[in-house]
Parts: C-alpha cells; structure tokens; sequence
C-alpha cells in the first residue's frame, strides 16, 4: 500500500510548457489498493522489440556474450522439457524438443547470428531475428505440410531466446526515480515483479488479469497498488505520461488535469487517516459483538512479509505460498529453503505458520520444475501433481519443512487435491521425510496437515476427506474458476468470477458442515476475504478462520467487532435458499452496505459493490 | 573425398526426426559433410539445412563426405538409410 507522489506543482508546470495530452480515465479491475501518481513506465513484453542499430567495434563482444548465453540457457531449459517430457509422455512424444537442441546446435544458424554481430556489427536480437525470420519465411514456402509445421518450432525457439536476452539485457535497471514511476503493460509475469527493488515502482496497470491473478496477489503483498484487466491501456500511453491510478476502486487517469490532481490528493490524504485510525484498533479481538471469535491470519508471499504480520493484528500466517522460493533460477536447496520456512515460524512462533507446499504450475512459472507449454495449464499438470511426479523436489521440500519446525508451529498445506488416492500418496511422502530424518538423528515435532479444498472433486468427498486431515483450507479463487468454469486469468469474462454464485456458496458450506461433523477447523485463505460482503457471508456460512493479505486483517476486523454472528448466520442461511448471484448481492447490499459504508474503510475496499 | 548415393526407404521421408538422426552423425565428425537433393546442396551438419530439403520417400541423395574419418561416417550413413531410420519402410 504506497502512497507517494511527486510534487503534483511539477505536474502542473510540466503540462503548461508541453503540448497537451489528452486526459483518458479507464476503469479496471482494482488489484490492490493504495494510490500513487507517478509518470509512466511501459514495460514492453510478447512483442519482442529489435533495434537496426550499427554497433561500435567495444559492444561486439558482449553482443555476442549475450547471444550465447540466451543459447545456452535455452538449452538448458529445453533439455529438463525434454526429460520431464520423456518421463511422462515417452520417449517417441519427446523427439521434438531432440530437434529443438539439435536447431540451436545448429552450425547454419549459430554462425549466421554471429556473422551478423561481427561482421555487420548489429546487437545479438536483432541478429537473431533476422536470422531465424529468414528460416522461418524458407519453411513456410515448403511443399510438404510436416516441414511447414518446423516454423512454428522455429517461432518457439525464437521466443524463448528473444526472453533469454531480455532477462539479461535491462530491464528496470535504468530506473531510480525518486519517487519511483508507474509501470504499464499488457501483462506481467509474477517473476517480473519479484525483480522490482522496493521504492522502485509507485504502482503497475495492466491490460490483462483479474483480482484474483497472481500479479495482483503479489502486488498486494509487495504493497505495490495495482489495477488490472484494463484492456488497452499499454496501447494509450506513451513514456513520462503522468498518470493516477487507484488500486481501491479501479480508476486510472491519463494526463491528469488539475482537477483530477486535487481529488488525488484529497483521496490521498482519505486514505492516510483512515489507515491510521485502522492502526489504532489492531490489538483489538476479531470478535462478533456476540462473542464469536473469528481467527484472523495473514497470506504472505515473501518470508520477510512474516516480520510485520503481528503488527497488522494478525495472530498466524494462514497460507505463505512456497512457490515464490521457486522464481528463480532453479529449486531452491534443501538449505535454502530451510532457513527461508525456519525464518518465518520462528518470528511467528507460537503462532502457527500455514505453509502451503509447491504449488506451481498454472499461470506461476518455476523454473527447472514446470516450463512445458500446455494448452490448459491450470487443469494441467502442476501443483500435487507435480510433487507427486517430481518426488525428489516434493521429498526435499518436506525435509526442509519439517527440520524447520523447531517451534512446533507448522502446519502443512497440500494443494490441489481432487482424490483420497493423491491425499494419501501426499500423507505418505510426508512419512517418508520425516521417516528419513529420524533415522538421521533429528527429533521432530508433530505436524498437522491440511488439505486444500479448491477443487470440486473435492468437495464432492469432503465427508471422506475430513477424516483423514486435521484441517481445511478452502481456496475459493480456484475452487470458484472450476466450479464456475470461468478461467479467471481472461479478462473477457471476469464479470462471470461470481463468488457469491449459490453453487460455490453451497460447496463452501458443505465443506464447513463436514469439517464440523469431524472437529476439524475451515480456513479460507483466498481473496473472498478481502471483500466485506463476502467476509459476512463467510462468517455466517460457519467459517472459523479468514486468511488474507496483512492490510486487510484490520479493515476485516472492523467488519466482524460491528456484526452479530446470529444475524450473519441467518443471512447466509437464507442466501444459501437463493437461485443466483445477483439476488444473492442484492440481499446483502440491501442489509448491509449502509453498515460497511459507515465503518470508514472505503480508501481500502473501494465502493461497496452493488 | 567420397561421394555416396543412398536412397530413403521409410515411409515418411527426412522428416525432423530422421534429419537429426543424420545430424548425429555429421554434426560429430571430423569430416566436411554435404548432401545434395535435386540440384541442391547444403550443409549436412546443418539439421535445419536438411530438413528443409524436403526429401520424400523413395528418393535418391547423394552424400560428398570429405575428411580423415570419411569411412566411418560412409558406413555409419549407409546403416541408417539401410535400417530405415529405424522406421516403417516404405
């Protein structure tokens, strides 16, 4: 949640000398809250960008360092493709990515990339795209269909040497601005924003995504304010545009008139005093006015987010997401991964620490563990799938677990699970790490485990499920892009991310009701948490923890110290005899908004939705 | 320098797989190794190369194999265009 901006009298002056620019204000997807006005920043990505430039004799080398390390990382990765591949789909299905080294091997193209940056002294991508557009444009023209397919291949090599060179190359390196810039983009990828140095962005927009995408889960945790799902604002901007974004509401303004400057800064200072009025009440219980105590924990990405959880009023991390280890370079050792899980049950310790085990796959791109191109990548292979397969990675990740837990406050997650079979074979990989490390000598405290509920399989067996875990986890943004069957990446249809449709509210509740029947707790950990109406809906349906990022523990405690749990109950029950989402807000809207309204959180939560 | 004609009797011609069955050989040896198809010539050690000659099934090329290991790499070619490419023959 930042809040800084420049001197908006610069602004001012600015525009006065230059040639106005249009003012545009857009509407998005607000992804995390906070507001920031700043100049603009694109950041440019699929559509590789390459300069016909003559070099100097001093860049030659390092033009042509840079192609061959884009070589040779590419190979690197097609190769642990190739042996994922192999080992799943056989050796026969795997050929492809043979040839795929055997291309980048080649004498043609190697040589004719290298011609063209020593001789013609051009830069390494524009060398290599005239290279490969000219194989490309020869492959096309040949007669026989199987060898025209090759340039589809040769597009792919393309593209992965081009964001070889890239990740080498500068990025946000030239970028130190005092008060940081706003970046712009059709898209990030996660592993983009975890390169950002802290101060060095005042907030991001972007074309593509939803609320619930990792990007805007990462910016919340970073506190970078993030609006997304605006469609085309990376084509309407252009570098050093002044530009407002609100991450509360969705709001993005381009070429701000003074007007829009005051109303900034007014808003601004809004949201400042409620944030400190927030501060205020954060040693307070997470209690109904009744006397129900709801469990209040925070999401983290990051282990050094665990540092400042308690001061948010949270009494427990309920989900850190281990794969954020994973963006880099290669699994994370053993070690490495030890001394990230020890740091935060140890800050955190005696309150327990919700340590959700890899889940990559999806939109998250780890390397070394998942880089194959799948068509449907969220019901691919990722998450327990992945562990499940790739043992040595899941057995090393438990290991690094469990010998972390030197507090006793671990609780492991496991992700994804649609089967008592995947439960069990998970169950029993747990065994065998801990089996091995007590025959190495350690002595290992008791661990509870939890499955995630996000799949609707899972629901479906929850009763079968509840007497195998000693918790739940419901993560709602997937459980309601399967149940929905809403992809919540495409921003064409984000209006039908519905979570209060009365079929994923029923799941919610079939979870709690079977969870009860066996004594065992239901946490939610998504983002459902974060919007009020949902938090009293959630609350009512049973609910007994919410987990969230650590800004909203405050706004949701407010929410729950001004609520009677009788009465929330009464409302989810009478919700749950709905037929659709729209009755299902309007009922809420009609009984609850003017409370909401009144509880001064609305810098952090934006409108209350009707 | 050796010049060797050898005929492609699997089914599906020098696709991908087959071209880099080639590669493997020529792109280790010491030899310069060039194969021509209908008039043209191209590099052997290149998989790009010889996949985009195209050759279909039942054609005839010729290998120009010139180095201190052209033998080996005449026998090692003559076996693979011999055992099909290790695929269904035509």
């Amino acid at each position: 949640m930042t809040t800084s901006t420049k001197n908006p009298a610069d602004f001012v002056a600015k525009s006065a000398n230059e040639p106005k620019s249009q003012r545009i204000e857009l509407v998005g997807v607000p992804s995390s809250p906070g507001f920031a006005m700043g100049t603009v920043f694109p950041v440019a990505n699929r559509e590789f960008s390459v300069v016909d430039e003559t070099l100097p004799e001093s860049r030659l080398a390092t033009e042509e360092q840079m192609f061959l390390k884009a070589i040779s990382k590419t190979s690197k990765e097609i190769a642990q493709i190739k042996e994922i591949s192999e080992s799943r789909a056989g050796i026969k299905d795997s050929l492809i990515f043979a040839t795929h080294l055997m291309i980048l091997q080649d004498p043609g193209l190697v040589n004719g990339v290298l011609d063209k940056i020593r001789k013609k002294h051009k830069n390494a991508k524009w060398a290599v795209h005239v290279v490969f557009s000219a194989y490309i444009e020869k492959f096309e023209k040949i007669d026989s269909p199987a060898m025209r397919d090759k340039a589809a291949d040769l597009r792919d090599l393309y593209n992965r040497l081009m964001s070889a060179m890239d990740d080498s190359g500068p990025v946000l390196e030239d970028v130190s601005h005092e008060d940081g810039v706003i970046l712009v983009a059709h898209e990030f990828v996660p592993s983009f924003l975890m390169t950002l140095k802290p101060g060095q962005v005042n907030a991001i927009v972007m074309d593509t995504g939803g609320r619930t995408s990792h990007v805007a889960i990462l910016s919340r945790a970073l506190q970078i304010p993030a609006v997304s799902g605006l469609r085309n604002v990376a084509a309407l901007v252009k570098s050093g545009d002044t530009i407002i974004v609100d991450g509360a509401d969705g709001t993005v303004i381009i070429n701000p008139n003074e007007d829009d400057i005051r109303k900034f800064h007014e808003r601004q200072e809004m949201f400042e005093r409620q944030r400190r009025e927030l501060f205020t009440m954060r040693q307070l219980e997470p209690m109904t006015r009744d006397g129900k105590y709801i469990v209040l924990h925070a999401n983290i990405e990051i282990p050094t987010e665990a540092d400042k959880v308690t001061d948010f009023g949270a009494t427990g991390i309920g989900l850190y997401r281990s794969e954020f280890l994973f963006f880099r370079k290669g699994a994370p050792t053993e070690k490495e991964q030890q001394s990230a899980y020890r740091h935060i049950l140890e800050k955190m310790a005696p309150h327990p620490v919700v340590i959700r085990t890899l889940d990559a796959g999806g939109d998250k791109l780890v390397s070394g563990v998942s880089a194959v191109n799948e068509s449907n990548p969220f019901m691919g292979w990722r998450s327990i799938r992945v562990c499940l397969d790739r043992e040595d990675v899941f057995i090393t990740q438990l290991r690094a677990l469990l010998l972390a837990n030197t507090k006793g406050n671990l609780r492991i997650l496991l992700p994804m699970i649609s089967s008592m079979t995947e439960l069990r074979r998970a169950k029993a990989c747990i065994a065998k790490a801990r089996k091995q490390l007590e025959d190495e000598g350690h002595k290992l405290p008791v661990v509870k485990i939890g499955s995630m509920i996000e799949v609707p399989a899972a629901v479906m067996i929850v009763d079968k499920l509840a007497k195998e875990v000693d918790f739940f986890s419901l993560g709602t943004n997937d459980l309601i892009q399967f149940t929905l069957a809403v992809d919540r990446t495409n921003e064409l249809i984000t209006d039908m991310f519905q979570p209060h449709h009365p079929a994923v509210l029923s799941m919610i509740y079939q979870t709690v009701v079977a969870a009860h029947r066996e004594g065992i707790p239901v946490a939610v950990c998504g983002e459902m948490c974060t919007d009020p109406m949902s938090v009293l809906l959630l609350v009512g349906l049973g609910v007994d923890e919410l987990s969230m990022t650590p800004w909203s523990v405050m706004t949701t405690k407010k929410i729950i110290r001004s609520i009677n749990f009788e009465d929330v109950r009464d409302a989810a029950l009478t919700v749950l005899q709905m037929d659709d989402a729209e009755s299902v807000n309007e009922f809420l809207h009609k009984k609850y908004a003017q409370t909401i309204m009144e509880l001064g959180i609305s810098g952090f939560v934006g409108q209350v939705e009707k | 320098m050796i010049t060797k004609l050898l005929t492609v009797s699997n089914k599906l011609g020098i696709h991908a797989r087959p071209a880099g069955m080639i590669v493997d050989i020529t792109g280790q040896a010491k030899s310069d190794v060039s194969i021509v198809f209908e008039g043209s010539k191209a590099n052997a050690k290149s998989i790009l190369n010889v996949m985009m000659l195209a050759i279909p099934a039942g054609s005839e090329v010729k290998f120009e194999i010139d180095g201190e290991d052209e033998e080996l790499v005449v026998q090692q070619l003559e076996k693979l265009f011999d055992d099909h490419f290790n695929e269904e023959p035509c």
